[in-house]
C-alpha cells in the first residue's frame, strides 16, 4: 500500500489533509497540479502524490458500482482516510491513525463534518472552489486562498503541536447545527421587532443575532445561517474575541491552546517555492490574501462595531450568500453578550465602504438603543454557561429539519468516564451507517430507531431516531433495569422535547 | 343679499354656459311654433349639466373666498378650515317678552323669564325642538334661577339681598333676605351634597342650607366668614371659589360632592402680571375658569396684562400651578368639549385646542376660526343650499360680543336667542398633524361619537400601513392602540369574553351609582389624609381601576375628582379597538391591496403582536394563520419554523392544521403542525395525520398510549387503514 510510506514517517505524522483536482494533472508528469492542498505542507511531494493517487485510483474504481456516491471511507490497518467530495472532482480526503488498541476513536461522519464545514466556510467567503479555478486556470490563486484557509481553520484544533481532530470526547457534539438560545415569547416578539428595525436601517439587509455562543434569531436561509454562525462562534462572539481566556466557554469548542502558527507561515514560503510555478507577482498576491479564518484579528471598535484587521484586501470582509446568490458585507456589532451580525449587499451599496459607514451610523443612532434592552432581557433569562444542562443525563439532542441541535455542557461532558464515551462514538457510528442504509432504501420516510444499550461499566447508552430528530444520551450511575433506562427517556423527552420522543406506553 | 346672489349666479350661468345655450335656443327657435314634450332634449340635457356644474363651481369659489365664515359644501374634514365647530341648528329660544337668558348648569336648563313666568328648555335632550317647559315664578325682578337638583322647587334671586324660594308642587314660596346695610348676595346654587342642599354666596361668607319643603323654610347647616368679592362655581366640577382680596387673587377653594362631601381646599393666590403703571389690575371673574377635563379639575385664569392663561390643577390638598398657555386676544373665553380645552381668542376670533391629557400645553393645532357646520340631509343638493342658507342666515353672529360661553361646551347668544352647541371636527384635526402615534392617542381618549372615531382610527392605521412607514412609527401606533383596548377592558367599559367583570351590563344610572359609591370610599380617605401636604402619594389600596377615569390617571397620583361621571358612551360602541377589528378591518383590508414582498406586513404583525403581549391580550388564532400564509407565499418556511418554535406564532388548532396544509410543499412545515398537534395533545388529529402520511407504526404505538383518551373508536380505524 502505498500509505505505508506515510505511515513510516513518524510520531508527527498523525493527521494528513489534502484537496485534489481530479480534472487536473491528467498527463504524466503534472500530477502534481492536481493538488490544491496539502497538510502538512512539509510533507515530501512524493508521500503527497502516494496520497493523492490511492485516492483517485479508489474513486474512479468505486465509481464504476456507485457514480453519484463514490467513496466514504477507506479503513486501512492503521489509518482511516474519510473522503468527502466539496464539489464535483473536487475531492477533500481526511487521513487520521487509529489508535493502538481495538476501539474506534473516530466516527466517520464526524471527521467528514469537519471537512464540509471547512467547505462551507470556505465558499461562505470564496464563492467555491471552482470559481476561483475558474479566475486562474493556473490554480495558484485558489491554491493560496486554501492554504491560508484550511490552516487557519484547522489551528482551532491545535493541541500543543499536535492537530486533534473530533473525536469519541466530541460524540456529544454536532459539527454543522446550530444551537439556540430559548428565549420567552415576550423576548422573542422584542428580537423578532429589533430584528426588522436592523434591516430597516440596512437597506433590508440580513442579520443573524447571537447570544454569548447561542443563535437567538436569523433571516437567513438555514444553510447560511448555520456558515455564519459556525464562523461567529469561532471568530466573532465575545468568547471567541477573548479566545485566551480559557476559563469562558462555548458549546462548539474549547478555545484552550494559543495558535501556533509560526510553522504555517513557513510553510506558505515552502509551498509556493516548491510548486514553482509561482512567480513573484503571484508571491504578492499570495500575501494579500485576507486571512478571514485567522486568529484575533477582530477587535471590538469603540462604537461597539467589531473592526476586522486583515492584512490586505478590503477591510471590511465580504461572504457570499448561497441562498441568494449576492455578495455581502460582513457587519458586526457587540455589545456586552450579544452579537449582531449584519450582511449588507454589495450592490445595494452605490459607494461601497463608505456608504457602511453610513449604514453603521444610522444602526447606532436608531437601533443601538434597542440593542441594549435586549441584551439586558436576554442576559436576565439566561441560566448561564450550564442552563442546558440536565442533571443525571449526558445528552445531544439534534432537530435535524432546523440544522438545530442542543447538549449537555462541554464541561459536564468531560464527567463521563472514557468507556462510556466509546460506547457512545460506536453507537453513533452504528446509527449513521443504520440512517444511511435506511435512506438510500427508503427516501421518502424517515428512520424510526431505538437502540438502549448497557455497556459493560454498568451505563446505558441510548440512542432514538424519529421523524428527523434524533436524542443520543448516556446516564452513568442508573438503575439497572431497561424499565428505568426508558423511563428516563421518557421523562426527559415530556420535559424537554415536546414529547417528540415518547413512543413507548 | 341672497337676491343679489341669485341675480349674479344667473348671469355667471350665462357666461359659463354660452354656447349650451345658444344651441338649445337655436333648436328650439327652429322647431317653434311646434311645442313639443323632449323637445331638443339633448341639447337641454347639456345646457343643464353646464348649468349645475357652473352652480357647484360657483359654490366652490364662494367657499374659497368666505373660507372664513363659510360652512363647507360637504360633510368630509378632509378640506376642513377649522377643528372646531358650531352646529346648526341652533337651539331657538327668542321669544318674544322674554327678558334674557338665563342657565342653570346644575339642570341644564336654559331659562327664559318672562313677565310671571319662567321658559325652560332642557340643554342636550333629543327634543330639543319642543315647545320649552314653563313655571309660575310670580311677578318681580329675577336676578338667578336655579332649579333644585330634584327639580322640585325653584330658587330665584330676586335682588341683592333676597331670594325667593318657590315650591314648585305646592307653589308655596318663602324668602330668604340678608342684612341690607353690610352684606350682599351673590348667588347660590343647589348641591347633591349630603349634608346641605343649598349653597348661599353672600359678601361676607357662605351658608351652607338644608331645604325643607315640608315646612317651607331652610336650616343652616354652617356658614363660614370670609370676605368674599365674586365667586365661581361650575356643577360640573362641584367647585367653588371664592375670590377674595384687593386684587381679588385669593381664593378659597370648596368641592360640594355627593360622594365626597365638603372638601376645602387650601387657600392659594392665583399670580397676575403687574402693569407698567403702579395700578394693579383686579382679576374678573369672567376670566377664570372652572374647567373639567378627565375628570380632572383645572382652573384657568386669565392675565389680561400678561396676556396669557394660568392653568391651575386642583388636588385633593393642594393646587399646583401647571404653567401657562399663551392667549392672543383680550378678551378670552374657555370651553371643554369632550376633553379637549378650547381657548376662544374672541377679537381674533380664533380658537385654540389644548388636550391637557399628558399635562402638555402645547396647543393640538393652529388657531382656527370657529366654523358653522349644518347637519345635512342626504342629498348633496340640498346640502349645498342649507349651506348657504345657513351661512347667510347666521352670517356676521360668529364671535359677537353678546355671545355668552356656559360650561361647558355651550354659547349662548343672548342677544338673539340662539343657544349653540360646540363640536370637534376630530378628522380635522387628524388630519392636520403627521405624528400619527399621538394622533391616534388622541382620538382614543376621546368619548364622543366613537364609531366614526374607531372608524377614523382603522382607516389612519390602513393607511400608515399602506404608505409603507417606517416600521418604528407602526409599532408606536400599534402600542397606542394595544393600550388603548387594554385600558378598557381593564377598566369594564368593553365587554370581553376572557375578562368579564360582571358590572359591564350596568346602565348608564347604573355606572353613576356604582361610581358614587367608590367615590364615597375615597372621600374617607381624602378626608383621613387631609393632615398630608405631600402633594403625590403612592396609590392607596381603595385606588382599583374600578372607573375609566381613574384608570387613565397616571399611576401614583391624588388628584380632586369631578364626581360627576364623564359622558362615558355605552359599552357597545367604544373607540378601542380589539384585536379581531385589527386583524379584520386593518391586516386583512391591507393584505388585499398591498401586492408584493409580504415581508413588511409580517414585520407590522410582529410589531402588533408585541404591543398585544406587552398587554397580554389572548388573540385569536386568525392572525397567525394570516402570517403563516403570509410567510408560507414568499416561501420563507425558515422563518416560520422560528416562530414557531419561539412560540411567536401561539399554537393552536387552526395554526397546526394550516402548517399541515402548507405541508403539501413542504414536509418540515408538515412536521411542525404534526408536532403542535402532538403538544395540544389533539390525539385523533394526530393519529389521522400519522396514518396519512403512512406512519402506520407510530399511529398505532401512540394510539395505544393514548387510549383513555382518545376512546376505543380509535384503534379499529386504525387497524382498518392498516389492513387497506
Amino acid at each position: 500500500m502505498g500509505v505505508s510510506s506515510m505511515a513510516a514517517g513518524s510520531d508527527a505524522m498523525q493527521l494528513q489533509l489534502c484537496v485534489f483536482d481530479l480534472r487536473r494533472g491528467q498527463q504524466e508528469g503534472q500530477e502534481l497540479d492536481k493538488i490544491l492542498f496539502f497538510y502538512p505542507s512539509d510533507c515530501p511531494f512524493l508521500t503527497q502524490l502516494s496520497l493523492i493517487g490511492l485516492c483517485e485510483g479508489i474513486i474512479t474504481f468505486t465509481r464504476i458500482f456507485s457514480p453519484e456516491a463514490a467513496c466514504e471511507v477507506i479503513e486501512a490497518e492503521k489509518h482511516s482516510h474519510v473522503f468527502y467530495e466539496a464539489e464535483p472532482d473536487i475531492w477533500m480526503v481526511l487521513v487520521v491513525e487509529k489508535s493502538k488498541d481495538d476501539e474506534p476513536v473516530w466516527r466517520c461522519e464526524a471527521l467528514q463534518g469537519v471537512l464540509k464545514e471547512v467547505h462551507s466556510l470556505f465558499k461562505m467567503f470564496y464563492m467555491s472552489i471552482y470559481a476561483l479555478l475558474d479566475k486562474q486556470p493556473s490554480g495558484e490563486l485558489a491554491r493560496s486562498h486554501l492554504h491560508s484557509f484550511i490552516t487557519d481553520y484547522l489551528s482551532d484544533f491545535q493541541l500543543g503541536k499536535k492537530v486533534q481532530m473530533p473525536s469519541f470526547r466530541d460524540s456529544l457534539k454536532e459539527r454543522g447545527t446550530v444551537q439556540m438560545l430559548t428565549v420567552s415569547r415576550e423576548v422573542a416578539l422584542e428580537v423578532q421587532s429589533l430584528i426588522t428595525a436592523i434591516s430597516s436601517c440596512c437597506n433590508g439587509c440580513d442579520s443573524i443575532i447571537l447570544f454569548q455562543d447561542l443563535l437567538v434569531s436569523t433571516t437567513l436561509p438555514p444553510d447560511d445561517t448555520t456558515n455564519l454562525f459556525s464562523y461567529a462562534t469561532l471568530r466573532l462572539t465575545p468568547h471567541a474575541l477573548s479566545s485566551s481566556t480559557s476559563s469562558s466557554w462555548s458549546y462548539l469548542r474549547k478555545g484552550n491552546s494559543t495558535p501556533n502558527l509560526s510553522n504555517l507561515t513557513l510553510l506558505n514560503e515552502h509551498q509556493s517555492r516548491s510548486l514553482d510555478a509561482s512567480s513573484l507577482g503571484q508571491n504578492r498576491q499570495i500575501s494579500s490574501i485576507p486571512r478571514l479564518l485567522q486568529r484575533d484579528k477582530w477587535s471590538k471598535g469603540k462604537d461597539g462595531f467589531l473592526v476586522p484587521n486583515f492584512s490586505g484586501g478590503e477591510s471590511t470582509p465580504v461572504v457570499w450568500n448561497q441562498q441568494t446568490e449576492e455578495c455581502k458585507y460582513l457587519c458586526v456589532y457587540q455589545q456586552k453578550g450579544i452579537t449582531v451580525v449584519m450582511l449588507v449587499p454589495v450592490s445595494s451599496l452605490a459607494n461601497g465602504e463608505q456608504e457602511l459607514v453610513q449604514v453603521k451610523k444610522e444602526f447606532l443612532e436608531n437601533v443601538a438603543q434597542r440593542v441594549t434592552i435586549v441584551e439586558q432581557k436576554l442576559s436576565r433569562g439566561w441560566g448561564g454557561e450550564n442552563a442546558y444542562h440536565v442533571s443525571g443525563y449526558r445528552y445531544l439532542l439534534i432537530d435535524r429539519d432546523r440544522s438545530v441541535s442542543r447538549a449537555t455542557p462541554t464541561g459536564k461532558v468531560t464527567t463521563l468516564t472514557k468507556e462510556s464515551l466509546l460506547y457512545l462514538n460506536k453507537l453513533r457510528e452504528e446509527v449513521d451507517i443504520e440512517k444511511w442504509r435506511w435512506h438510500r432504501d427508503n427516501p421518502d420516510q424517515e428512520k424510526e430507531l431505538e437502540v438502549c444499550i448497557r455497556a459493560k461499566n454498568n451505563a446505558w447508552v441510548i440512542a432514538k431516531v424519529t421523524r428527523g430528530k434524533e436524542l443520543y444520551m448516556v446516564l452513568e450511575k442508573a438503575n439497572e433495569t431497561l424499565l428505568y433506562a426508558t423511563d428516563a427517556v421518557e421523562k426527559f423527552s415530556n420535559r424537554y422535547c415536546e414529547g417528540a420522543f415518547s413512543m413507548e406506553y | 343679499m341672497k337676491e343679489r346672489n341669485s341675480v349674479s349666479s344667473v348671469k355667471r350661468v350665462l357666461i359659463n354656459c354660452a354656447s349650451q345655450a345658444q344651441v338649445y335656443g337655436i333648436c328650439i327657435a327652429d322647431k317653434v311654433p311646434e311645442v313639443g314634450r323632449d323637445m331638443c332634449l339633448k341639447e337641454f340635457l347639456a345646457l343643464k349639466t353646464c348649468m349645475q356644474n357652473s352652480h357647484i363651481d360657483k359654490i366652490k369659489k364662494e367657499k374659497d373666498i368666505l373660507h372664513m365664515m363659510q360652512t363647507r359644501a360637504g360633510s368630509s374634514g378632509s378640506d376642513a378650515l377649522s377643528h372646531a365647530y358650531i352646529q346648526s341648528p341652533p337651539i331657538r329660544c327668542n321669544i318674544p317678552e322674554t327678558r334674557g337668558l338665563l342657565y342653570d348648569d346644575g339642570n341644564k336648563l336654559l331659562l327664559s323669564p318672562t313677565g310671571d313666568r319662567v321658559l325652560s328648555w332642557k340643554v342636550g335632550a333629543p327634543t330639543e325642538r319642543n315647545p320649552p317647559n314653563s313655571d309660575l315664578i310670580g311677578e318681580g325682578a329675577v336676578l338667578s334661577i336655579r332649579y333644585s337638583l330634584d327639580q322640585k322647587a325653584i330658587a330665584i334671586q330676586r335682588s341683592n339681598h333676597e331670594v325667593e324660594f318657590r315650591n314648585r308642587e305646592t307653589g308655596m314660596t318663602f324668602s330668604r333676605k340678608c342684612k341690607q346695610d353690610s352684606e350682599r348676595i351673590l348667588g347660590l346654587f343647589w348641591t347633591d351634597c349630603p349634608t346641605c342642599d343649598i349653597i348661599l354666596i353672600k359678601t361676607s361668607g357662605i351658608e351652607m342650607l338644608l331645604y325643607d319643603p315640608e315646612q317651607n323654610g331652610l336650616h343652616i347647616m354652617e356658614a363660614k366668614k370670609l370676605n368674599v368679592n365674586w365667586y365661581v362655581y361650575t356643577h360640573e366640577s362641584r367647585m367653588l371659589l371664592l375670590a377674595s382680596g384687593m386684587q381679588c387673587t385669593v381664593f378659597s377653594g370648596y368641592q360640594f360632592s355627593a360622594a365626597a362631601g365638603i372638601v376645602r381646599l387650601p387657600k392659594f393666590e392665583m399670580s397676575m402680571t403687574k402693569s407698567e403703571s403702579n395700578s394693579k389690575p383686579v382679576l374678573s371673574s369672567d376670566d377664570v375658569h372652572i374647567v373639567t377635563i378627565y375628570g380632572r379639575i383645572y382652573c384657568l385664569q386669565f392675565d389680561r396684562v400678561g396676556m396669557h392663561i394660568n392653568v391651575y390643577r386642583f388636588y385633593r390638598d393642594a393646587v399646583v400651578e401647571q404653567g401657562s398657555i399663551p392667549a392672543y386676544s383680550s378678551r378670552v373665553a374657555v370651553s371643554s368639549v369632550d376633553n379637549v380645552i378650547l381657548a376662544h381668542q374672541l377679537d381674533a376670533k380664533v380658537v385654540m385646542l389644548y388636550d391637557l391629557f399628558l399635562d402638555s400645553l402645547s396647543p393640538i393645532s393652529a388657531p382656527l376660526p370657529l366654523l358653522l357646520k349644518g347637519s345635512y340631509g342626504a342629498n348633496s343638493r340640498s346640502k349645498s343650499e342649507e349651506s348657504e342658507s345657513i351661512s347667510s342666515a347666521y352670517e356676521g353672529m360668529i364671535y359677537v360680543d353678546s355671545w355668552n360661553f356656559l360650561v361647558p361646551d355651550l354659547i349662548c347668544d343672548v342677544d338673539n336667542g340662539l343657544v349653540w352647541k360646540i363640536c370637534l371636527d376630530v378628522e380635522a384635526i387628524s388630519a392636520s398633524s403627521s405624528d400619527v402615534p399621538s394622533i391616534l392617542q388622541f382620538l382614543q381618549r376621546r368619548r364622543s361619537d366613537p364609531a366614526m372615531i374607531k372608524a377614523l382610527c382603522l382607516a389612519i392605521t390602513r393607511t400608515l400601513i399602506l404608505e409603507k412607514r417606517p416600521i418604528s412609527v407602526i409599532a408606536q401606533a400599534m402600542d397606542v392602540l394595544v393600550a388603548s383596548y387594554s385600558n378598557s377592558l381593564r377598566s369594564g367599559s368593553i365587554p370581553s369574553a376572557t375578562q368579564n367583570t360582571g358590572n359591564n351590563h350596568a346602565t348608564d344610572s347604573g355606572v353613576v351609582s356604582e361610581h358614587s359609591i367608590v367615590s364615597t370610599d375615597r372621600a374617607k380617605s381624602v378626608i383621613g389624609d387631609s393632615s398630608s401636604k405631600v402633594l403625590i402619594h403612592s396609590p392607596s389600596t381603595s385606588d382599583d381601576d374600578v372607573n375609566p377615569e381613574e384608570s387613565e390617571e397616571p399611576a401614583g397620583d391624588k388628584s380632586l375628582k369631578s364626581s360627576v361621571p364623564q359622558q362615558m358612551a355605552s359599552h357597545g360602541a367604544n373607540v378601542a379597538i380589539s384585536p379581531d377589528e385589527m386583524h379584520r378591518f386593518v391586516f386583512t383590508l391591507v393584505e388585499d391591496e398591498m401586492s408584493g414582498d409580504p415581508s413588511y406586513l409580517v414585520s407590522v404583525i410582529v410589531e402588533f403582536l408585541r404591543s398585544a403581549s406587552r398587554e397580554k391580550l389572548k388573540l385569536n388564532p386568525d392572525i397567525y394563520l394570516m402570517m403563516n400564509h403570509l410567510l408560507a407565499r414568499s416561501n420563507q418556511h425558515a422563518t416560520i419554523a422560528l416562530l414557531v418554535s419561539n412560540k411567536i406564532i401561539e399554537p393552536s388548532k387552526e395554526v397546526a392544521m394550516q402548517l399541515v396544509d402548507l405541508g403539501q410543499q413542504n414536509f418540515k412545515i408538515r412536521k411542525l403542525g404534526l408536532d403542535m398537534l402532538r403538544l395540544l395533545s389533539l390525539h385523533h388529529d394526530y393519529v389521522s395525520i400519522l396514518l396519512q402520511d403512512g406512519y402506520y407504526l407510530e399511529a398505532l404505538r401512540y394510539a395505544r398510549k393514548h387510549k383513555q383518551t382518545t376512546g376505543c373508536g380509535k384503534m379499529p380505524e386504525v387497524s382498518a387503514r392498516i389492513v387497506a
